[in-house]
């Protein structure tokens, strides 16, 4: 076996970077080795996170096989895929040969077909190529002929070998039978705490103070005694449900560590208090907003987003949007009800006469409208109940129309669907409230322009 | 002609000269002189806008450089440094903070700035184009000669595909550039789809492209949150940075407006417009510059008389017509009137006759009235430092007061009155501020003047007084005196009785009414009307109506009272208001036909019977005509009507229209 596979100091280093995956290791040793016959294609697929990539390349990169690895996620287009192959292979080639003999550059690479004739011709005197293309599912505009094209280069192109690292694949995805699968399962319970604990992060940022006695050598053993024990129980109590894959949980428990152990450096509890800590700082494990992400990093490791600042918007917009909000959601029927000045004394009871103590509840279970999605409306209508809604008359020039303009680039006004509604002067044209505006978002603004929203909102 | 394919026109001979005016006459003449007065106003008016403009958002823009400094010198390779720049709807900001940050590029880093917006391109692939194709065109820096501006491509292989990052990475590489600012103008009106793609896109890159990115957000953080996918959120560290207000420019601006070293002055109606429609509806600074640049091309290009305000005029510069022009103003009648009644007509004879008299008299009024405006300006000053210093008053901001004084009504306003009332009333300490407030200004030299004794007074009063805990109280004020009910015979009666006031109080009151008095004189003689002042035509542009047809035309109104009144545009016999009863609404055959069928449309419901609209149509335009002509002008005023987006087919009914528009919205 020895002569035949890796040397085994160099398959114990690569377990030792790559903790629990020992037989995936194996396997991929078993499958490429540089002596053997390998088969021509190799799917390795698993979930997220489960080191499908790195063991591939750390594993290539110590095996001295002659390879290639093409990120699938940086090519944009199929046909940017398939010039990068050829890219990235005549590049592998060449720079380990810079001896005299430069071949040129294959040239451009259109197809699928002119990429098997390139690599035919640039992997002529080779005798064994390993391509790797990571990622290559999530490939953006990809052929449909993609992949059982390239499942079949072994078949022309003898030397070649192609791994396809790839999440989940379909069955017959290759439309062939008999390629070898390697499977990545993601990392369990213990797997992921144990990789997670291999390195713990500081309790004390900056040294505590000289007379407290407490060396470099001490803080490294409680932090690595104290570390495992708390990704034990993020992983209990957060990641096991929502952050299963490596990559979250070990944010998870990154984020949630400077709160963590906040009472240790203000010498509340001791470096070994686990349990007590739990118990005090069990407001962490409890809330969620850890696992969700966010664009502005909070410092507390908890990701909540205060209410940040915006700027208003000119006066007569925020009328408009009102007036859109309750376009949107008042049925057109009720316009006359709740916008004709005539009628606003006789304004229709709630509930017509019905007594509702007794009888049963309606069978026609009513959803309140601002629950539901906004309406269309036409511009008319929308100017005719801002007209109605406004204090006091304006003159409608261009400025309206520009603010109409204002809020639709902001999205907050959006066109509604239909036909010609991508011409904006179509006649008639249909428009809705963008999804942010929200009742309480309304009610904010109207409470800015000191409008009663409430009155003319039909319930 | 059989053998040629198109007839070629050979005239015989060249065209005939136009017979037109090229030299311009009368007050026309002046127009070069006016044009450079124009150009050398404004001028100075703009470099004192930018200047100010330039200041505003310093403070951003130093924490948007530090931390860009920041990002290039901790890069992470995991996260995209982010900027989130709150600059509100104002498009014109963004565009001001992006530019800004782009000059301030100091030598130490090499930065390659790209601006995006959501024009740029509706693909990922167009995108990149354009990301490419600017970061690569742009040289970093001049003075690199040695670096050639070959095309970056794979050596000895084809060129890459225009949208590789490829591309970018060697530009990068050959130029030693430190960071890929990349500023996306307007992120809310992308896609979301698009943008989350394109910023995973960066993020695989980052290791070897350092990118930073800037979004301007004109909404909030959580709507581009919410937009954005969850992988793409993971990518980003963002940081925010807050964008002046926009009030606060508004205020900036103006006040660089009206500094009083300005040639032309905007009187208060032109700028209560300006500023209401500021606050109402925009809230980009440009339009306020561009307001008040038009404000001064129409005062400059429309009035001759505005030659005066060019600061080298001299004599033989000026046309009789001119003088001619100046002795009709309206305010030199006044002056007229008021120089024979004040028994003086042998000066207004000079001015009537002499020349060279009434060109001086001309350019001292301007001088005059100029600097009667600065002291108006300064006045308004001296009341909002007052407001300032006066505890329990808000001050009043900037331009409001201005427009007030422009309005002549500052003097006798009920704001004033209360102001100096509050000033009688208020103890030695705080007036003791509002003295060493007025006197720091240092301006005006004959108030200064004036305050100074008195200042003087009182502090010697207050070191001599007795209980120096209390200051000293002014016997106006109404804690001082107490309310006294006595019962006579059954009835209440109110006496006031002033409580004992000591020696030093009485004489600060005294004191405190000198100078509430010199304050009241002060602003009695400055705060004059601005529309009293001699040939005020000259410096003071007050017109609201080329301004409002301008900047706020209204396109819609307009349509639909050309429809409605055909007659007051087509100005024929035909229609005229006597043909009619004189209202807009009257029916006639003789109107054209579109202008007929926009007021059967009024009249109809939501929907119209097309058969319906035609039989009204004839009978309006009449049975005399030819059917078949009737019908051409129906079919073609309802086309009309349809082109101008008043009606459109439905697809509930095949023979109706539906009304899409109504009037007056």
């Amino acid at each position: 076996m020895g002569l035949s596979m890796l040397p085994d100091e160099l398959l114990l280093s690569l377990s030792d970077q790559w903790p629990c995956r020992d037989g995936q290791l194996k396997q991929l040793a078993a499958l490429l080795s540089p002596t053997l016959p390998s088969p021509s294609t190799l799917v390795v697929y698993g979930p997220r996170a489960s080191g499908k990539s790195g063991i591939v390349k750390s594993y290539l990169k110590n095996s001295a096989l002659d390879h290639a690895i093409v990120r699938c996620r940086e090519c944009v287009t199929g046909r940017h895929l398939l010039e990068k192959i050829i890219g990235e292979v005549f590049d592998a080639l060449h720079s380990q040969h810079v001896n005299g003999d430069t071949e040129s550059h294959p040239g451009r690479c259109e197809n699928l077909s002119s990429l098997s004739v390139h690599l035919q011709r640039l992997l002529e005197k080779r005798d064994k190529f390993v391509l790797v293309l990571d990622g290559v599912d999530k490939q953006r505009e990809a052929p449909p002929t993609l992949l059982p094209a390239l499942a079949r280069l072994g078949e022309v192109i003898p030397q070649l070998t192609l791994i396809l690292i790839v999440r989940n694949p379909p069955p017959r995805f290759l439309h062939q039978p008999g390629v070898p699968h390697l499977q990545f399962p993601p990392y369990g319970r213990t797997q992921s705490i144990h990789i997670v604990s291999r390195k713990p992060p500081d309790i004390f940022l900056e040294a505590p103070p000289d007379d407290m006695d407490y060396d470099d050598e001490t803080h490294e053993e409680d932090k690595a005694w104290l570390w495992p024990r708390f990704c034990a129980a993020v992983w209990d109590a957060l990641a096991q449900n929502a952050a299963r894959d490596l990559a979250a949980f070990q944010d998870a428990c990154h984020k949630l560590w400077r709160p963590f152990v906040a009472p240790v450096i203000k010498g509340d509890f001791g470096t070994r208090d686990f349990s007590r800590l739990v118990v005090a700082q069990r407001r962490l494990f409890q809330d969620e907003n850890v696992l969700l992400d966010s664009i502005i990093s909070t410092p507390n490791g908890a990701a909540t987003l205060s209410k940040s600042k915006t700027h208003e918007l000119p006066y007569y917009a925020k009328w408009l949007l009102v007036a859109a909000y309750l376009a949107s959601f008042n049925p057109t029927k009720l316009d006359a009800l709740y916008f004709m000045k005539s009628t606003e004394k006789k304004r229709r009871k709630k509930g017509g006469g019905v007594s509702r103590s007794g009888g049963r509840p309606s069978q026609v279970r009513k959803i309140p409208r601002h629950l539901l999605a906004a309406s269309a409306f036409t511009l008319d209508r929308l100017l005719a109940i801002m007209h109605a809604i406004l204090p006091d008359d304006i003159r409608t020039t261009i400025d309206i129309y520009k603010q109409i303009a204002t809020l639709s680039s902001l999205r907050l006004l959006v066109r509604a669907g239909g036909i010609g509604s991508s011409d904006p002067l179509e006649p008639g044209g249909k428009w809705r409230v963008g999804p942010m505006v929200t009742w309480e978002h309304v009610q904010s603004i109207a409470r800015n322009i000191d409008f009663n929203l409430t009155d003319y909102v039909a319930d | 002609m059989e053998y040629e394919k198109c007839y070629v026109f050979k005239p015989e001979d060249s065209r005939p000269v136009k017979r037109r005016k090229v030299e311009p006459q009368g007050l026309q003449s002046s127009w070069n002189l006016r044009k450079e007065a124009y150009q050398e106003a404004w001028k100075a008016q703009q470099d004192r806008i930018d200047e100010r403009l330039r200041t505003i958002n310093a403070t951003t823009i130093n924490g948007i450089l530090d931390f860009l400094e920041e990002a290039a010198s901790n890069a992470t390779e995991i996260r995209i440094p982010t900027g989130l720049i709150l600059a509100g709807p104002n498009s014109a900001l963004r565009t001001s903070i992006a530019a800004q940050i782009s000059s301030h590029s100091d030598t130490t880093r090499r930065r390659s700035y790209i601006q995006i917006s959501s024009s740029s391109g509706s693909n990922l692939k167009s995108l990149l184009k354009t990301i490419i194709q600017k970061a690569t065109s742009r040289a970093v820096e001049d003075d690199e000669d040695e670096l050639d501006d070959q095309p970056a491509s794979r050596k000895g292989g084809p060129k890459l595909l225009n949208y590789d990052l490829e591309l970018l990475h060697l530009h990068v590489q050959e130029r030693r550039i430190e960071q890929v600012v990349i500023a996306i103008e307007d992120p809310e009106a992308c896609d979301g789809e698009l943008l989350s793609e394109l910023i995973e896109l960066f993020s695989y890159w980052q290791d070897r492209i350092p990118f930073v990115l800037f979004f301007n957000i004109a909404t909030s953080v959580e709507f581009l949150q919410q937009r954005l996918s969850k992988t793409a959120i993971k990518h980003l560290d963002g940081r925010v940075f807050d964008a002046a207000v926009s009030s606060d420019e508004v205020e900036q601006v103006f006040d660089a407006l009206t500094t009083s070293d300005t040639s032309l002055w905007i009187g208060s109606n032109l700028s209560t417009m300006i500023l209401d429609r500021q606050s109402d509806y925009i809230q980009g600074i440009e339009s306020l510059v561009q307001a008040a640049r038009y404000a001064y091309m129409s005062h400059f290009y429309a009035n001759a008389v505005s030659i005066s305000l060019s600061p080298s005029l001299a004599l033989k510069d000026v046309t009789a017509q001119y003088l001619e022009a100046l002795r009709n103003l309206p305010s030199f009648r006044t002056f007229a009137r008021q120089l024979l009644d004040n028994g003086d007509p042998g000066r207004l004879r000079d001015l009537l006759d002499r020349d060279d008299k009434a060109f001086e008299f001309a350019q001292n009024s301007v001088r005059e009235g100029k600097e009667a405006l600065a002291e108006i300006l300064e006045a308004t000053e001296v009341v909002r430092s007052l407001q300032i210093t006066i505890p329990n008053t808000t001050a009043s901001s900037k331009s409001r007061m201005y427009v007030q004084a422009m309005s002549g009504k500052l003097a006798g306003s009920p704001m004033l009155r209360t102001l100096l009332l509050t000033l009688r009333k208020a103890p030695s300490d705080t007036a003791i501020n509002v003295a060493n407030a007025l006197l720091e200004r240092k301006t005006p030299r004959d108030l200064i003047d004036e305050l100074s004794p008195i200042v003087r007074e009182i502090e010697a009063l207050i070191k001599d007084q007795d209980d120096k805990a209390q200051p000293l109280r002014s016997e106006e004020d109404v804690k001082n005196s107490t309310l006294r009910t006595t019962v006579i015979a059954q009835k209440v009666e109110l006496s006031k009785q002033k409580s004992a006031l000591s020696k030093q109080d009485a004489a600060y009151t005294t004191i405190i009414r000198r100078l509430s008095d010199v304050l009241e004189t002060y602003f009695a003689e400055k705060l004059v009307n601005p529309k009293d002042l001699t040939l005020h035509e000259i410096f003071l542009y007050d017109l609201k109506s080329p301004f409002r047809e301008v900047f706020t035309p209204r396109p819609r109104h307009a349509v639909e009272r050309a429809l409605a009144a055909p007659h007051d545009y087509l100005d024929c016999d035909c229609c005229g208001p006597d043909h009619g009863d004189g209202d807009d609404a009257t029916l006639a055959s003789t109107q054209p036909s579109t202008a007929v069928l926009y007021q059967l449309y009024l009249e109809s419901g939501n929907m119209i019977n097309a058969s319906d609209l035609w039989q009204a149509f004839q009978a309006v335009v009449g049975d005399s005509q030819d059917e078949q002509q009737v019908m051409a002008q129906f079919q073609r005023g309802l086309a009309e009507m349809r082109y101008l987006g008043f009606v459109k087919n439905t697809r509930k009914r095949v023979d109706h229209v539906a009304k899409v528009a109504w009037r007056g919205l």
